[in-house]
């Protein structure tokens, strides 16, 4: 641990930003020497217009001026809501599987057999079923981000040391008590990658969910400026997703370090 | 008048048998045929005192230990602790694993606490035993290190004072200091027997070092293989703390080097 704060003040706190930058300085090169043409990749300065009218435009003032902070809202909380029923039901049905052989044998056959098929199959099936909207997307959202959870939350728990339950029973732990004292604990590397993956995931299949067309969102948002032929648009919806699905990554991340003691710990 | 003398009687000789083992058996089921890992061990443990199991690899001593510990049951016999039959883990009957059993997402100190938080106990009274039992296994300045960033030797003193905070009525031990080198095994012995004087616990201690055994020792039991059964009960009689290099303590090594090797 000691090593990497070294880093991190050193060189170690700018190399995550030189593939970024690079890249930008490469998408600059390519539009100034005029190699692609506007309407296929906006020039950056463009972009950054775009996106900040999107951002901090008052509403009405040009189409998507100001509409950021609504979109965003929605994308939110469908995620937010996708992203925690998958939690709910994959957490406790991942440790059950992995730590009971039954369950696993009746469960996981299933699961990965769901898991085979491609999220955007289900699309068609959840608009019949919920109709446009907010049930679809976190439906689709929920599905999506379930198996990763389910899977890592499974391998962690199968993995714990038997020696950890024989201590814990000699000191007179109960089953139940052993859950939370030792079995959750011990699998929190594996817990917090699965859910660190499911989020991630869950970002993916929130712009499947609004391509519908939701009024709102930030995937909704992408799809009308293909319609009106607003490339920069487009841009500024990606560059805006990839953001915020870093900062969630990291906020989910610190979150679970605040809340416990392995998670701080172990991973 | 009868009920009183029976009370009395056993009173009298001022030992306890807190632990029986009788004509305990354990068979392996593996596949097409069956392996007779222990067979017909019969022996009692006196209160306080400090017994070696001493046997090759392969003879069952870490069965018999894990079937005294209750983990795994017994084919046929019975262990009774006290009065009472042994079916299951327990506090009263506390283990030190050979390898590393501490919880590595709990400091030195939770790893101690983390037996009497388990039983509700007073917070008061947890942090007061926590402190003693730190600064008697001499691990008061490392009380918020976690388990990775200490030695083997400092994890094992960890693991002894987490099962003794708990007063387990026996102490079980399995090749406890195997894993250490040769310097700190000798200082862990030091620590276990002076801890044994001041808390006079009863300590069943599996080992295949004959050296260990016959420093610790009040008594060997001494193993043998195919199938596992008890082949001598040998007391221990050499004065405290002893020497190594008497010829007393050599004696009882070659004497055991060869009840080991038929």
């Amino acid at each position: 641990m000691a090593k990497q704060t070294v880093e991190k003040n050193g060189i170690g706190s700018i190399q995550p930003w030189i593939l970024p930058a690079a890249v930008l300085a490469g998408w600059f090169l390519v539009c100034e020497l005029g190699a692609v043409p506007g309407y296929l990749l906006p020039h950056p300065v463009e972009v950054g217009r775009a996106g900040y009218q999107y951002i901090f435009g008052s509403p009405g003032a040009a189409p998507y001026a100001g509409r950021f902070a609504a979109d965003l809202a929605a994308s939110l909380m469908r995620v937010a809501v996708g992203f925690a029923l998958a939690v709910a039901l994959g957490i406790p049905l991942g440790v059950l599987s992995g730590r009971l052989a039954v369950v696993n044998r009746l469960v996981s056959t299933s699961i990965n057999a769901l898991r085979a098929v491609p999220g955007i199959c289900w699309l068609p099936l959840a608009m019949v079923w919920f109709g446009i909207g907010m049930k679809t997307t976190v439906f689709l959202v929920a599905l999506a981000a379930f198996f990763p959870v389910y899977l890592n939350a499974a391998a962690g728990a199968r993995a714990v040391d038997p020696l950890y339950y024989q201590a814990g029973a000699m000191m007179g732990v109960t089953r139940l008590r052993g859950v939370f004292a030792i079995l959750l604990p011990a699998s929190m590397p594996n817990i917090i990658t699965g859910l660190r993956l499911g989020l991630g995931i869950s970002w993916a299949y929130l712009v499947l969910g609004e391509l519908t067309g939701v009024p709102n969102g930030l995937g909704a948002a992408i799809m009308d400026a293909r319609m009106l032929g607003r490339i920069d648009i487009i841009v500024v919806g990606i560059i805006l997703i990839a953001l915020i699905g870093r900062i969630c990554d990291r906020f989910l991340h610190q979150f679970m370090r605040l809340c416990f003691k392995s998670a701080r710990r172990l991973a | 008048m009868r009920r009183r003398l029976k009370v009395v009687a056993p009173d009298t000789r001022r030992q306890e048998k807190i632990l029986q083992i009788r004509s305990l058996r354990k068979v392996f089921r593996t596949g097409a045929f069956d392996l007779t890992v222990l067979e017909g061990i019969d022996f009692s443990v006196q209160k306080g005192e400090l017994i070696c199991i001493l046997g090759r690899s392969g003879c069952g001593k870490s069965t018999l230990l894990k079937i005294l510990a209750g983990f795994i049951p017994p084919t046929a016999g019975r262990v009774l602790l006290g009065e009472e039959p042994v079916a299951r883990p327990g506090p009263e009957r506390c283990v030190v694993f050979q390898e590393d059993a501490l919880f590595p997402w709990l400091t030195v100190e939770e790893n101690i606490a983390f037996g009497m938080r388990q039983h509700r106990w007073p917070r008061k009274e947890i942090s007061d035993e926590i402190d003693r039992f730190l600064s008697l296994v001499g691990l008061s300045e490392f009380r918020h290190y976690l388990p990775r960033e200490i030695s083997g030797g400092m994890k094992q003193r960890v693991a002894l004072a987490r099962v003794l905070i708990l007063q387990p009525r026996v102490l079980l031990m399995d090749e406890p200091f195997a894993a250490l080198d040769a310097q700190t095994r000798e200082e862990m012995q030091q620590l276990m027997l002076s801890l044994w004087a001041k808390l006079s616990h009863t300590i069943l201690f599996v080992t295949h070092d004959v050296t260990e055994a016959v420093t610790l020792a009040d008594r060997i039991l001494l193993m043998g293989k195919d199938p596992g059964r008890i082949r001598e009960d040998i007391k221990v009689e050499l004065p405290r703390p002893r020497k190594r290099d008497t010829e007393a303590f050599l004696f009882f090594c070659r004497r055991l080097f060869e009840g080991l090797r038929s």
